[in-house]
């Protein structure tokens, strides 16, 4: 029954690990060819692959757990799909519906401890409820706002049998669309940005997620207004484009930063505007005389910044409704490009290329040569994830994966194995710091099993580099549990999943690996072992503003 | 203008035994201006009540009375809100709640033009409860330890009638929290 439905959804891989109370749904598995699974070796670990796969081919990741301990190992691959808006169905057994509420063995209340983190959730204790259920967690996860949707269903549920009934027609009063725009505001909001002696504009994972790419660049090139991007939103405009400003945020490039702190007028589109987007509020952007924020979730209206325009709606169609009204430009339009160039030149992305060790740069750089545009990056937290962001030219969505709202360590490789099932086509590369990779590196053994196509690079820093970077610059020097002094040998680790692996120390032996990993079959894992004092910058001080931000000391 | 405006909060919808030292039954002083009053229609469900409560504390928000009782509609039921915003806009709890998938409709009754009554069930000590009937009290019983009334009114009548009852040696006070209507008229 359930197996079913989800074969009418269109399902084609479940990221799952079987137990006492999903059992009944694991027995009629193999009736069903056309579902593919993948086993995990943690739950965790399958919330992420959902992820990963959901955020690389845009269809739903599925994934099965069982109760108690099996539902709870979900709850921060759950929490990393919220935060970021990325569509998911958790299948979760229950115990028996007589047994609910009794502390029955592996009881654990489910939906209780994954309301805030899912979309929307349902527990299910009665066979009749299933189809309607279904259909509609999987209408829920993937229109609007998307976001993860759990289904907590009763053992003897599972066990029962009912008629198919009819669930084409879906009835939720409680869940509208924000489908309408609002003409006036549009055209209101093209002529602020076109009127603008300096605008900016910031695009999101939003403009992502509505495949609004083409429409923000021929909006942002009409309107003369140069593009930045949050972490997430990277990949919404082309990094080499001329009106580009790279990333921006508490990490951001120097040259967005002064962009947007000089801005007056500041668009943002399919963004949150977090904390590490704005740094500290109240410095934050502070010429702007009309802020604009486009959002799908009107409940994003002013929850941190308040927009003197709004527009509450899907950003591809925003885009589209405002681009014919942008008419004449603002003259001052030649001086605001000319002063970002200048600003561009000011405050490069830098990095001391030869000080005796391996930088992480050169790494990156070397990897970007080769594959262009044409790679998926899937990240780790850390300063691998903002390394991995800002030295590479991602010129389309979708190209570049990381838990940016949630910050989850772990992340990357179980997102990567799901982003290769869901785009098989496509070379995938995993970035990670040693610290993250050991958290859910048991995944290997899925890689290996698949002989998945995937190439892990490890930014082994001998440490929490993130931590100690942020203990060195904001806490006084004091490198308090950030060393990682013991860490298993990753090539002898690589090897006993059964997976080829090398080790790089100096920046000579960065082409040969890379050149070993392309001419490998099946995953392949390069230790890189960076200089252990390697930085992020630019970086802006905890509690400042974003002007205040900090570059690459010049050795 | 209702109470809600003008008026300080009374104290949350517990069944409280007001100090006769403090008639506001303690109530910490809060910035009107940081409180609103919500009418929000619901699908019912088990996980309803828990999902709305869990939303608001999650969001750094307070609340200070919460009713729920059927509609007219089956299936749905109707919650009264009164909540603290905290330091969020105050236009975020209600565009929060929006979000929920088992909220159907929301109203942000705050300072509307508003009926608000709110049910307070008491037993005194004394016998001769004139004052209170005065007030509009209804005796519910009466027996050899006291009496029982009720009383329905805005908060504000309620809190002044609470006052009546610390003269009259009270035993214990039921209060229900406001439920509210938009005006007719
Ligand atoms: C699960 C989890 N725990 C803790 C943190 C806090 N944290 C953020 S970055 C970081 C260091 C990551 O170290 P590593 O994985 O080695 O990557 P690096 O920063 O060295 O590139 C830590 C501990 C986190 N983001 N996620």
């Amino acid at each position: 029954m359930i197996l079913e439905a989800l074969e009418r959804e269109g399902v084609e891989f479940i990221f799952g690990y079987p137990g006492g109370a999903n059992l009944p749904i694991y027995q009629h598995l193999p009736e069903h060819p056309k579902l593919k699974h993948i086993l995990v070796r943690h739950e965790q670990g399958a919330a992420h692959m959902a992820d990963g796969y959901a955020r690389a081919c845009g269809k739903p990741g599925v994934v099965f757990a069982t109760s108690g301990p099996g539902a709870l190992n979900l709850v921060t691959g759950l929490a990393t799909a919220y935060m970021d808006s990325v569509p998911m169905i958790a299948i979760t057994g229950q115990v028996a519906s007589t047994q609910v509420g009794r502390d029955a063995f592996q009881e654990t209340d489910v939906i209780g401890a994954t309301s805030s983190v899912t979309k929307h959730s349902y527990l299910v204790t009665n066979i009749d409820q299933l189809p309607r259920v279904i259909h509609e967690a999987f209408h829920i996860a993937t229109t609007g706002r998307p976001g993860p949707v759990l289904i907590d269903i009763c053992k003897d549920v599972q066990q029962a049998s009912a008629e198919r009934i009819n669930t084409e027609r879906l009835d939720i009063p409680g869940y509208q669309l924000n489908g309408h725009v609002n003409l006036d505001r549009a055209r209101e909001a093209a002529r602020a940005v076109a009127n603008a002696e300096r605008p900016v504009i910031l695009a999101g994972h939003g403009v992502i997620l509505s495949h609004a790419e083409a429409e923000l660049r021929e909006f942002a090139e009409k309107a003369g207004a140069p593009v930045g991007t949050t972490l997430l939103g990277i990949g919404a405009f082309p990094v080499n484009h001329p009106l580009s400003l790279h990333m921006t945020g508490f990490m951001g490039t120097g040259w967005n930063l002064k962009a947007v702190q000089n801005a007056d007028v500041l668009m943002m589109v399919g963004m949150r505007i977090d904390d590490r987007v704005t740094a500290r509020l109240a410095d934050f952007a502070p010429k702007v005389k009309t802020f604009i924020h486009i959002d799908i979730d009107g409940s994003e209206m002013g929850k941190n910044v308040r927009p003197h325009i709004e527009l509450v709606a899907d950003a591809k169609n925003a885009l589209e409704a405002m681009t014919p009204h942008i008419g004449e430009l603002h003259e001052g339009r030649g001086q605001w490009f000319s002063q970002i160039d200048a600003w561009r030149e000011e405050h490069p992305l830098k990095y001391t290329h030869s000080n005796g060790h391996l930088q992480p740069q050169d790494v990156l750089i070397d990897m970007y040569r080769r594959c262009r545009s044409e790679a998926i990056v899937v990240a780790d937290v850390g300063q691998n994830q903002i390394w991995a962001a800002l030295w590479w030219n991602y010129d389309r969505p979708g190209l570049f994966l990381n838990s940016g709202g949630s910050g989850t360590m772990g992340f990357a490789l179980p997102a990567a194995i799901g982003a290769k099932i869901g785009r098989p086509d496509a070379d995938v590369w995993c970035v990670a710091g040693e610290g993250g990779f050991v958290m859910t590196a048991q995944e290997l053994s899925v890689a290996v099993e698949h002989q998945l196509d995937i190439k892990i690079v490890l930014l082994n820093n001998f440490s929490l580099g993130m931590v100690r970077q942020f203990q060195d610059d904001f806490y006084g020097g004091v490198r308090s549990q950030s060393e990682l002094t013991h860490m298993p040998d990753f090539v002898k680790l690589a090897d006993a999943y059964g997976m080829p692996a090398v080790r790089v120390d100096t920046f000579e032996e960065i082409g040969p690996a890379l050149d070993a990993a392309e001419r490998t079959k099946g995953p392949f894992l390069i230790d890189f072992r960076i200089d252990p004092e390697a930085n992020v910058y630019p970086i802006v001080p905890l509690g400042k503003g974003l002007n205040d931000f900090w570059e690459a000391p010049d050795k | 203008m209702t109470f809600l405006h003008n008026e300080p909060p009374h104290p949350p919808a517990v069944a409280a035994r007001p100090e006769p030292t403090s008639p506001q039954g303690g109530e910490v002083n809060r910035p009107q201006e940081r409180v609103r009053v919500l009418s929000v229609l619901v699908e019912d469900g088990s996980n309803t009540l828990s999902k709305v409560s869990g939303l608001i504390r999650r969001r750094g928000f307070h609340v200070l009375s919460i009713s729920v009782g059927p509609s007219h509609q089956p299936g749905r039921s109707r919650i009264t809100l009164q909540i603290d915003h905290g330091h969020a806009e105050a236009d975020q709890v209600r565009k929060q709640l929006e979000r929920l998938v088992e909220v159907i409709q929301i109203e942000d009754v705050t300072g509307e033009d508003v009926h608000s009554r709110e049910l307070v069930v008491a037993k005194v000590s004394a016998s001769e409860v004139k004052g209170l009937v005065e007030r509009g009290a209804k005796v519910l019983d009466t027996g050899p330890d006291g009496t029982t009334v009720e009383f329905a009114g805005e908060g504000k009548d309620v809190c002044d009638f609470i006052n009546e009852l610390i003269r009259h040696g009270v035993l214990d006070v039921a209060r229900s929290g406001p439920v509210v209507m938009r005006r007719t008229a």
